[in-house]
């Protein structure tokens, strides 16, 4: 089970996802990131405190938008995230390419 | 031995009629012979009614075994057959007739002998009528037979045995005795008389037929009747009377009656033959429409029929029949007596009448029912709309039309509506048919692919006396996306690899494919191991897609120098269990998921490492289906289960290490959970 909803905080846009993201589901989350972006979102923090579990499909989903943002200068951050859902990013070395932070208040202080 | 012939019954009985008739003939012949002589000629009659009575038998056994054997439920044949017969005889009779009226006075007309052969002749053709009628009117009453009418036919046939000995009782005198027996007969052939349930099978053209054939046959049995009467009262010419008999007599009552009662039936039938006609076309309409579909048969055969059952049940002058393809476009693919042009306008005017429009948007097709519908039209005055429903969705309508207002009943309705849901049925299964026979075949495809991917995996693992090792994996479906192999560099070194792609399934089973081809290539080239990662990766970002990544571990193992070179591209870390503390612990080298970052900067995440390893110590391998595996209450098999199998059972093969890790993790999930990854294990030991 997913549930996303997207909060706009001035300059910022929070995706919070819930539950958890797997093959079946993480189209949704595609979805709403492709969507931000293209209405010129320019700083998507993904908050992270309710993801049970992440499946390589759902890491795929922040993989594919690496270079694409980069590219047109729109930062993606993480942050809130269980030790044992962080683990899963930094095993495959995500942690070295997105920034992956404790909590709210860093995610938008690193801005 | 001599062989017999075989007996042919027909032909026997047929032969002996003529032997028995030729004999009567004769003993006739001599007793006239001796009345006209004044000489006794010392021939009883009984002599003559015994032969009589055998000539009835023959004739009966002839057309017994003659008609039931040719005859099955063909009316009109039998009603033919039973009117040649009495046609022809009443023929014979009328020639015989025409030369006494020729000879008039003359020698030969006068001639008591030849009067006396012709009285025979008379009476064989009589007889043979008779009993063919008999025999065949047998058939007619007992078609759709029930056991009651087949006890009365048979009690019908003994009483006539009896009557055909009869005579030996009242000595051939029309007494009360005789009237006693002839009422009963009678009253047995009128009761059998009512069963005429073949006439309403007939066709209105048969009807015709058999009705002049039944004249005929009441035509012939009258005249041969009235002759019978005709030799009876000029007796004195006759020295035996043949014709007076019970057997004869209540046989042409039978033969008539029953003729009569068939031909006022027919008759009073004929008016109503169409709706019989309608109610069995409908049925056998029905029937067709039920059977379903053969798999390289189409649909449209079926529409065909329901087109033409509906035409047909409604009396409709035109029709046609549209198929819904999309939302939007309708698509007719056929019409009966309309062109298009009238198509056209009709279908204009149902799309201006309110309530078929409701009837269209209808958002339960169960409910649907054909629709009849008024409209102003200059040559179709009355249209109806019938619905095929097929797996709760409208698949398309037929619209049939009559020229006549409200020209649609609510039987026609009723029936059609019948067709119409049978149709669908038809169709609908004809539709799962088809799609399980794709099915099978996807999964015929499915295991094939199976097969080929299994190839991919090494069955033999290179390894030399330093090492053991042994390797399991298991697909979440029918094809995943875990890859092992091992490579042998040279004498003391080789090469393990173990690779997961991201998802699993068909997708990940390609790419898995690709990473063989990759890493199959890379591995001869004796590279170091961050070196393969940085060359995989530049491969595999050619051909992964976007959204799709590869982990995996690779070590170069040195035998010679017990130790290893290990690098790390995102995969899931691999534990080293020490024998010398007993403790395992997971290796820490930093590194990236292959197909994350795909141009140069890559090198920058990816390291390697050399860790030295002595006798007895075990490297397990392994994909995140295992860390990831989840129990019904979602927790994790963990890196800790693993670590902790692996020290407890640190002494034992890695063929056991591997079953003992792969069963609990088993276990873990439950009896009935399933592993919903690709899940694969590697186990080192070194000696």
């Amino acid at each position: 089970m997913l549930s996303i909803s997207i909060l706009e905080e001035s300059p910022h846009h929070i995706i919070q996802v819930k539950g958890e993201i797997d093959a079946s589901n993480s189209v949704q989350l595609d979805e709403s990131i492709r969507s931000l972006a293209e209405k010129g979102a320019q700083s998507i923090l993904v908050d992270g405190s309710e993801l049970e579990y992440i499946s390589s499909a759902g890491l795929g989903v922040f993989m594919s938008y690496l270079e694409e943002f980069q590219e047109k200068g729109i930062q993606l951050k993480i942050f809130s995230l269980s030790p044992k859902v962080f683990e899963v990013f930094r095993i495959l070395g995500l942690d070295q390419l997105i920034s992956i932070l404790s909590t709210k208040e860093e995610a938008i202080q690193e801005s | 031995m001599i062989k017999l012939p075989a007996i042919h019954i027909g032909k026997l009985s047929f032969l002996l009629a003529i032997l028995v008739w030729l004999a009567l003939l004769f003993v006739d012949m001599v007793r006239l012979f001796g009345v006209i002589n004044d000489l006794n000629s010392g021939i009883i009659p009984e002599f003559t009614w015994i032969l009589e009575i055998l000539f009835f038998l023959t004739v009966y056994g002839f057309y017994n075994y003659n008609i039931n054997k040719s005859t099955k439920n063909d009316f009109i044949n039998v009603i033919w057959r039973a009117a040649s017969t009495g046609l022809a005889a009443s023929v014979v009779v009328m020639l015989f007739q025409l030369f006494y009226r020729l000879m008039g006075d003359s020698k030969l007309g006068q001639d008591p002998f030849l009067m006396n052969f012709f009285y025979h002749v008379y009476f064989a053709m009589a007889t043979i009528f008779l009993v063919s009628g008999a025999i065949l009117w047998k058939n007619l009453i007992l078609y759709q037979k029930t056991k009651r009418v087949v006890k009365q036919w048979q009690t019908f046939e003994f009483a006539l045995l009896l009557a055909m000995f009869f005579i030996f009782f009242n000595k051939n005198t029309l007494d009360y005795s005789f009237i006693f027996g002839l009422v009963i007969l009678v009253g047995l052939g009128i009761l059998l008389s009512a069963n005429l349930k073949w006439i309403p099978y007939l066709t209105f053209k048969e009807k015709w037929k058999s009705l002049l054939f039944l004249f005929i046959i009441i035509l012939s049995t009258t005249f041969l009747f009235l002759q019978s009467n005709g030799f009876s009262n000029s007796q004195q010419n006759y020295p035996i009377n043949l014709l007076d008999n019970l057997f004869l007599i209540s046989l042409f009552i039978f033969i008539f009656i029953y003729a009569l009662f068939s031909f006022l039936v027919t008759l009073f039938n004929l008016p109503t033959s169409s709706v019989f006609e309608q109610k069995l076309t409908e049925a056998i309409n029905f029937q067709r429409l039920s059977q379903s579909i053969q798999p390289e048969e189409n649909e449209e055969q079926v529409l065909d029929i329901l087109m033409d059952s509906c035409m047909s049940a409604a009396y409709a002058d035109a029709a046609w029949l549209e198929m819904s393809k999309s939302e939007s476009s309708e698509e007719v693919i056929q019409e009966r007596w309309i062109d298009a042009d009238t198509r056209h306008e009709v279908s204009h005017l149902i799309e201006k009448t309110k309530t078929a429009v409701d009837w269209a948007t209808e958002t339960k097709p169960d409910n649907l029912t054909p629709l009849p519908l008024r409209i102003d039209h200059p040559k179709f005055e009355s249209i109806l709309l019938i619905p095929l429903i097929v797996n709760k969705s409208v698949i398309g309508r037929l619209i049939l039309c009559k020229e006549v207002r409200d020209g649609f009943n609510k039987e026609m309705v009723n029936i059609i509506s019948t067709f119409a849901r049978q149709a669908s049925i038809a169709v609908e299964n004809h539709r799962l048919l088809n799609q399980a026979i794709q099915n099978e075949r996807y999964l015929e495809e499915l295991k094939i692919a199976q097969r080929v991917q299994k190839a991919l995996l090494p069955v033999k693992l290179d390894h030399n006396d330093s090492f053991e090792i042994c390797a399991y994996s298991n697909a979440a479906d029918e094809v995943g996306g875990d890859y092992y192999d091992t490579f042998q560099l040279d004498e003391h070194r080789f090469v393990l690899i173990i690779g997961d792609v991201s998802g699993k399934g068909t997708s990940a089973a390609f790419h898995m494919s690709q990473m063989k081809g990759i890493f199959q290539s890379l591995i001869q080239l004796n590279l170091g191991a961050s070196e393969f990662m940085i060359r995989a990766n530049a491969a595999l970002s050619r051909c992964l897609e976007r959204n799709h990544f590869i982990t995996a571990s690779i070590f170069i193992l040195d035998t010679a120098s017990n130790s290893f070179l290990h690098s790390r591209a995102g995969h899931v870390p691999t534990l080293l269990l020490h024998k010398a503390t007993g403790k395992a612990e997971y290796l820490e080298v930093d590194g990236l998921g292959l197909g994350i970052l795909r141009n140069q900067q890559y090198e920058k995440h990816v390291e390697e490492k050399v860790f030295s390893y002595q006798s007895g110590d075990i490297l397990v391998m392994f994909t995140d289906g295992i860390v990831e595996a989840k129990n019904h209450k979602s927790q994790q098999f963990g890196f800790e289960r693993i670590r902790s199998l692996v020290e407890v059972h640190q002494e034992l093969t890695p063929k056991e290490i591997q079953i003992k890790i792969i069963d609990s993790v088993h276990d873990f999930v439950g009896g009935d959970g399933l592993i919903d990854d690709d899940y694969s294990l590697v186990v080192v030991k070194f000696n």
